[in-house]
């Protein structure tokens, strides 16, 4: 907020308070992220506390192997466990994803923000409605339609099928950003005589660029960390890394399973590092999206 | 929005620029619903009944199913609301260092849910916080197995993951106020939580549009499935249905895919045809509220 002269507040008891409040709410939210980075090079932290290995409560083994730094994990995840390889899938599937969205979604957002006309409250409505509706009722039904027609397990298969979770987010926020444009550019616009399509081709779509590759990297967040979608309708294949990571990098189709969990911490890691980069780059739009549109950039 | 383009050129291409649109969803969406409505009138046999609306009705899981939903819901988005207010007041003070604790604060939200089940299973925080409170603190280990220690647990996983989000919606929504008020009360000698608890978190939680990120996230954790579903493997509930964490995706889930129950497409679809059912309610609510947000 904004600077006033403070002087003499900095060494008061509230300001301790608040810095201890500060970095502990820091360790709040990294310390489980620490913990999962550090299992995977198989260190466990309770050996200091407790002096010893395994301890069982309630029948229930403690995860305490010690303190046994190895890369291992991390190197059968990129190396063995075809971890590249689920990048992969995970990009081809978010990509073809995110430019049908784009593609059907750019000019209908625009006119969502833009055009008076009837109908358009059912259109955003419908989206909302569609955005409410749980992938798990639709994703039963689309597994039995995808296996009878060769799409399961396909890249085109499975980002049809992610449309489910982006595309109401993609127009709506794409509409946001839409609205953001001060009114008197289009004004503008029409009275230099521009007719609604250059306007939108001209002027709109050239200033919304930024907007749109945020929604892009906010929808791609959104299926990089996707799961029920995914899972049922990918197989040994076409997986993506939230997938992979969970059902083991290999070829387990049980619905569950045992888990070396030190290669789950491993791989579940390395899939956060992409995903908080693009979070943290679009970090000031974030508000925007969540709220599909509705928040304005901070 | 108050503005009138002109319409001569835009009508056909409004309803134009609508296809591929419709043709998408048609593929994805209203295929697969109708589909599911179809099956669950007619299971996997073809003849037409009712019976699979009896036996959902019939099933305590399912019942079961929709408490833990709800209480799952409430729960985590009310916490998510606490922790989300308490981390906006600690990035609004005027603090050195402000930006990084304030992308510290959004690393959950890049965690993939399905692994967020996995940071807090027991064996990855918790052992670690037990044997310090073990061996430092000289306490006994709490039971995990017990529904009073594991719901909570499952609750602070979901709230620790999203109520970032609502940090930021806090802060979008303050920075777009007029900054008067705020330096108002600090010249009439407000202290910092007084200004907070008075004015801060009153316009952050009066704004229609946080108000709107609430509904989706009750929507979004109606359904909750990732933190469930990892949390049936740490506590052994992998293959029981009617288990105090079965929210109603975990419990389709477990239908579908444990062999057990054979595939009940019939069933699940019943099921799905309720949930759409409830879940058309709901947005209608949204809607609702909605219009006050973005007058359409």
């Amino acid at each position: 907020m904004t600077a006033h002269p403070q002087p003499k507040r900095g060494r008061s008891w509230g300001r301790i308070a608040l810095y201890v409040a500060l970095v502990l709410a820091a360790f709040y939210s990294f310390w489980p992220i620490m913990i999962m980075a550090l299992e995977g090079y198989s260190i466990d932290l309770s050996p200091l506390f407790s002096g010893k290995g395994v301890t069982y409560v309630a029948g229930v083994p403690h995860y305490s192997g010690g303190i046994h730094p190895t890369p291992i994990h991390y190197l059968d995840a990129i190396h063995f466990n075809a971890f590249p390889k689920l990048v992969g899938n995970t990009l081809a599937i978010s990509g073809i994803s995110i430019g049908i969205a784009l593609l059907v979604g750019t000019t209908v957002a625009y006119a969502l923000a833009r055009v008076n006309i009837r109908g358009k409250g059912i259109v955003m409505y419908t989206l909302l409605a569609l955005r409410a509706v749980s992938p798990f009722i639709v994703v039963v039904p689309l597994y039995i339609i995808y296996t009878q027609n060769g799409l399961w397990d396909t890249y085109f298969g499975a980002a049809l099928a992610e449309e489910l979770l982006i595309l109401s987010v993609v127009i709506w926020t794409l509409r946001g950003f839409f609205s953001d444009i001060p009114r008197e550019i289009y004004d503008a616009a029409a009275v230099f005589g521009a007719t609604e399509w250059q306007v939108f081709r001209r002027v709109a779509l050239r200033m919304v660029v930024p907007g749109i590759v945020v929604t892009a990297l906010f929808a791609f967040v959104l299926i990089w960390n996707e799961f029920i979608i995914a899972d049922i309708l990918t197989g040994p294949t076409a997986k993506t890394v939230a997938v992979g990571v969970w059902t083991g990098l290999g070829e387990s189709t049980q619905a569950f399973k045992v888990i070396n969990f030190d290669d789950l911490n491993a791989g579940g890691f390395l899939a956060w590092i992409p995903a908080i980069i693009v979070v943290l780059a679009i970090r000031k739009y974030l508000a925007k999206g969540f709220s599909l549109g509705t928040a304005s950039s901070s | 929005m108050t503005n009138s383009p002109r319409k001569s050129d835009s009508l056909t291409t409004w309803y134009l620029l609508l296809v591929p649109l419709i043709a998408v969803l048609a593929v994805v969406e209203f295929y697969p619903l109708v589909k599911g409505i179809i099956l669950s009138f007619t299971g996997a046999n073809g003849a037409f009944s009712l019976a699979n609306y009896g036996s959902m009705l019939g099933q305590s899981a399912f019942y079961n199913a929709i408490v833990v939903s709800m209480l799952y819901s409430l729960g985590s988005t009310s916490m998510c609301i606490i922790i989300g207010l308490a981390l906006t007041f600690l990035v609004t003070q005027k603090v050195r260092g402000r930006g990084v604790f304030e992308a510290v604060f959004v690393f959950p939200l890049a965690i993939s849910p399905i692994v967020a089940g996995t940071l807090w299973s027991p064996s990855s925080v918790w052992d670690d916080i037990f044997t310090f409170s073990h061996y430092i603190l000289h306490q006994p280990y709490p039971n995990e197995l017990s529904p009073l220690f594991y719901y909570p647990v499952i609750l602070l996983s979901e709230a620790w993951e999203w109520a970032p989000l609502f940090m930021l919606v806090g802060l979008s929504i303050i920075n777009s106020q007029s900054k008067q008020i705020f330096e108002a009360a600090e010249l009439h000698g407000a202290n910092a939580w007084r200004r907070f608890t008075m004015i801060v978190a009153p316009t952050i939680l009066r704004s229609p549009v946080m108000q709107f990120v609430v509904v989706l996230r009750m929507i979004d954790s109606l359904r909750a499935f990732e933190i469930p579903l990892a949390w049936a493997n740490w506590i052994g509930y992998q293959n029981q249905v009617g288990s105090p964490i079965d929210t109603l995706s975990l419990y389709l889930y477990k239908l579908l895919f444990v062999p057990l129950y054979g595939f009940p497409i019939g069933l699940v679809s019943a099921i799905g045809v309720a949930l759409l059912v409830v879940t058309l309610f709901i947005a209608f609510g949204m809607i609702k509220l909605l219009g006050k947000l973005i007058p359409v």
